[in-house]
């Protein structure tokens, strides 16, 4: 699955970011390390920005580039 | 000496410098802030230190402006000691550009700054382990409380100087290996230059950086929370957030608005007194004449604009400009507005430098650089160049809607048009991809020292450039009057009238905004208008070019060409302005 398809909440892992892309080194510098965990915490309404909790920072992405990071769900602890 | 600072963006370089040094350098809460090089030298016991802060960077081998700008200061400079400042509380991704630091072979020092915010929010470092890993020393600094100084300057006092320094750094970011291709030479098979191509070195250190941060930071499960943490919290919700920073906004321009009309009593009966003396000093003192009646009347009329409108404007907007910027809000606004920059074809880092720029628009064309893309910024720049108003603009225009009882409201509704339609159309001519990414900063509570800092330096510009300029400008354009120049003009009386249905003054008016925007209302306010004539010009005043000094700016960012197309886009706003007001609005 991919970046854009997490719900508000949910926590993920950088699994890889999809290749031939400007962007890949911009991502990977910011802290979108394959690996790293990263959590939805809001999602702009009408396709609006990802706002994400990476380490102690906050990163802001907007929907394009959200849908290039694959990434793999952390199963809810709670459940 | 010569030290260097390098760091990512945001970790508080600028405030390590000042806090080093005792300079006035500009610190802000958002990423951005410093993006030029700045220096500034510490005088110790045994010799003088040239310290050289950088912009931010998150990696020095990828291919960027920032990137050009350091490695071309490191071939050149040859420092004695590259000063790595890391923010304590995000170590994992500070560490990246650490190890790609010490991979140059510079001596370096880490300064893990911000280390009392790290303590607050439960983070334990392990300095001597850090040492050890890293083979450099590791220093905790805090900018704010001082923490950690008195060591940096031990540190800086011992010699250096005979420690090998690389002879030159070039071949380090040649060709990392590529993992597509791993012969890799830099050729344009993969349409990413090989400097923005991740390579397995890149890997490698991300890596290394993981598994020292696991090394070496502890968490404490107990966090204190505070009231700011909350209010962060709120903020950074979808709807609720961005309601609450569009309340801001509201609030903000009616606090502005009310400012000026509650001061401007209290700053007339001053300057009253003042402009009254002076007029009957300079008539009674200059042999009689045409000189005689310029100056009397045009000194003390020269005054009453720019104190009793600019001045409390520009007071006011640098005041809720430095509130912003040091509360961290500022950025924010990027994100909620991200959705709606995307019509008019600009991602939502342009809120930054378009929000600078109803400040003063010189440094926010310097803060375009923010933006991910030349035919974005060339996009930003022309939005800022021509529909912004900055603080100046804004008081010229209050002081002809009340003079004239010009509509406010067409007025906004005509600049809100142009904004989307300029951007609709420059949008149109480059093809862009989807690259909103921003860190947005943690929400602080402002440093009042440094808000009233920045704002007398923001405001002093009033009185060393606006005020003069104005005066000089008053008597020039009330000579011009009085000598009948303008006359000249009235052969374009028909012409004016017909297609913008303003008279030929108010259209001298707008051609003197090419000099400077806020003149212009020196001209008008000495014609005699009709609301609609008003309306009319400052609408065409207000859309137009941008100033002198944004001018300059504009050539050293983004080159004469870039600049011309921009005034030709001025101009023919500007005008289509005027006639399209001229047909749509009731005579």
């Amino acid at each position: 699955m991919y970046l854009k398809d997490l719900k508000t909440g949910q926590s993920a892992t950088v699994l890889k970011i999809n290749k031939g892309h400007a962007a890949e080194r911009r991502l990977f510098e910011i802290g979108l390390v394959p690996g790293t965990r990263v959590e939805v915490l809001s999602r702009h309404p009408f396709k609006g920005p990802l706002l994400l909790q990476v380490g102690n920072s906050r990163l802001a992405l907007g929907q394009g580039i959200a849908q290039m990071v694959e990434v793999e769900l952390i199963p809810d602890q709670d459940l | 000496m010569t030290v260097v600072m390098i760091g990512n963006p945001n970790v508080g370089k600028s405030l390590v410098l000042n806090r080093l040094t005792g300079s006035n350098f500009i610190v802000s809460n958002y990423a951005g802030t410093s993006l030029e090089l700045s220096e500034a030298t510490l005088k110790l016991s045994n010799r003088e230190i040239k310290i050289i802060d950088t912009p931010g960077i998150y990696s020095i081998i990828s291919s960027g402006q920032d990137q050009r700008i350091i490695k071309d200061l490191l071939e050149k400079e040859k420092p004695e000691l590259i000063l790595n400042v890391l923010d304590a509380t995000n170590m994992e991704r500070n560490l990246l550009l650490s190890f790609e630091l010490k991979q140059l072979g510079f001596p370096m020092v880490i300064l893990l700054n911000q280390i009392d915010r790290a303590r607050r929010i439960g983070i334990q470092i392990q300095r001597e382990r850090l040492e050890n890993i890293m083979g450099v020393p590791v220093l905790f600094f805090s900018a704010l409380t001082g923490e950690g100084l008195m060591e940096l300057m031990e540190m800086l006092e011992m010699d250096k100087a005979q420690l090998n320094r690389p002879s030159s750094i070039e071949h380090y970011w040649k060709y990392d290996n590529c993992l597509e291709c791993p012969q890799c030479s830099g050729c344009s098979a993969c349409s990413i230059g090989s400097e923005s191509c991740l390579g397995s070195d890149d890997f490698r250190r991300a890596e290394m950086a993981r598994y020292t941060t696991q090394l070496v930071v502890h968490r404490q499960s107990k966090v204190q929370r505070y009231w700011i943490d909350r209010a962060e919290k709120v903020l950074d919700q979808p709807v609720l957030g961005t309601a609450i920073l569009l309340i801001l906004v509201f609030l903000g321009f009616y606090v502005l608005l009310k400012f000026i009309e509650l001061s401007e009593g209290p700053i007339n009966a001053l300057l009253d007194p003042v402009n009254i003396f002076i007029e009957n000093f300079l008539a009674a003192f200059l042999p009689a004449g045409m000189v005689n009646t310029i100056l009397s009347k045009a000194i003390p009329e020269g005054l009453i604009i720019p104190f009793t409108i600019i001045m409390p404007a520009m007071l006011m907007v640098s005041l809720l400009m430095s509130v912003l910027e040091d509360t961290g809000i500022l950025p924010r606004y990027s994100v909620a507005l991200e959705r709606a920059g995307r019509l008019f074809g600009v991602s939502g880092q342009a809120v930054i430098p378009l929000s600078l720029g109803f400040g003063c628009r010189t440094p926010a064309i310097l803060a375009t650089r923010l933006m991910p893309s030349m035919a974005e910024r060339f996009i930003v720049i022309t939005i800022l160049s021509i529909v912004i108003p900055c603080a100046a603009t804004i008081g010229v225009m209050a002081a002809v809607i009340s003079a004239f009882d010009a509509s406010l409201l067409v007025l906004l509704t005509t600049m809100l048009a142009v904004l989307v339609i300029l951007g609709f159309l420059t949008s149109r001519s480059i093809t862009r991809e989807e690259l909103f990414v921003y860190e947005l900063p943690p929400l602080r509570i402002p440093d009042w020292n440094n808000v009233w800092k920045k704002v007398r330096m923001r405001f002093s510009g009033f009185f060393s450039e606006v005020l003069p300029l104005l005066l000089v400008m008053n008597i020039i354009i009330r000579a011009l009057i009085e000598s009948g120049f303008f006359e000249l003009f009235y052969a374009l009386e028909s012409f004016t009238r017909s297609l913008f249905g303003i008279p030929a003054d108010a259209f001298v008016a707008v051609l003197v905004t090419m000099f400077q925007r806020y003149l212009a209302p020196l001209v008008l306010l000495n014609a005699s208008l009709t609301p609609r004539e008003a309306t009319i010009a400052i609408a065409m005043i207000s859309l137009s070019l941008p100033c002198l000094p944004v001018m300059v700016m504009t050539v050293r960012e983004i080159g004469a060409k870039g600049l011309a197309k921009i005034l030709a886009l001025g101009f023919i706003t500007s005008f289509v302005v005027g006639a399209a007001l001229n047909l749509i609005l009731p005579g």
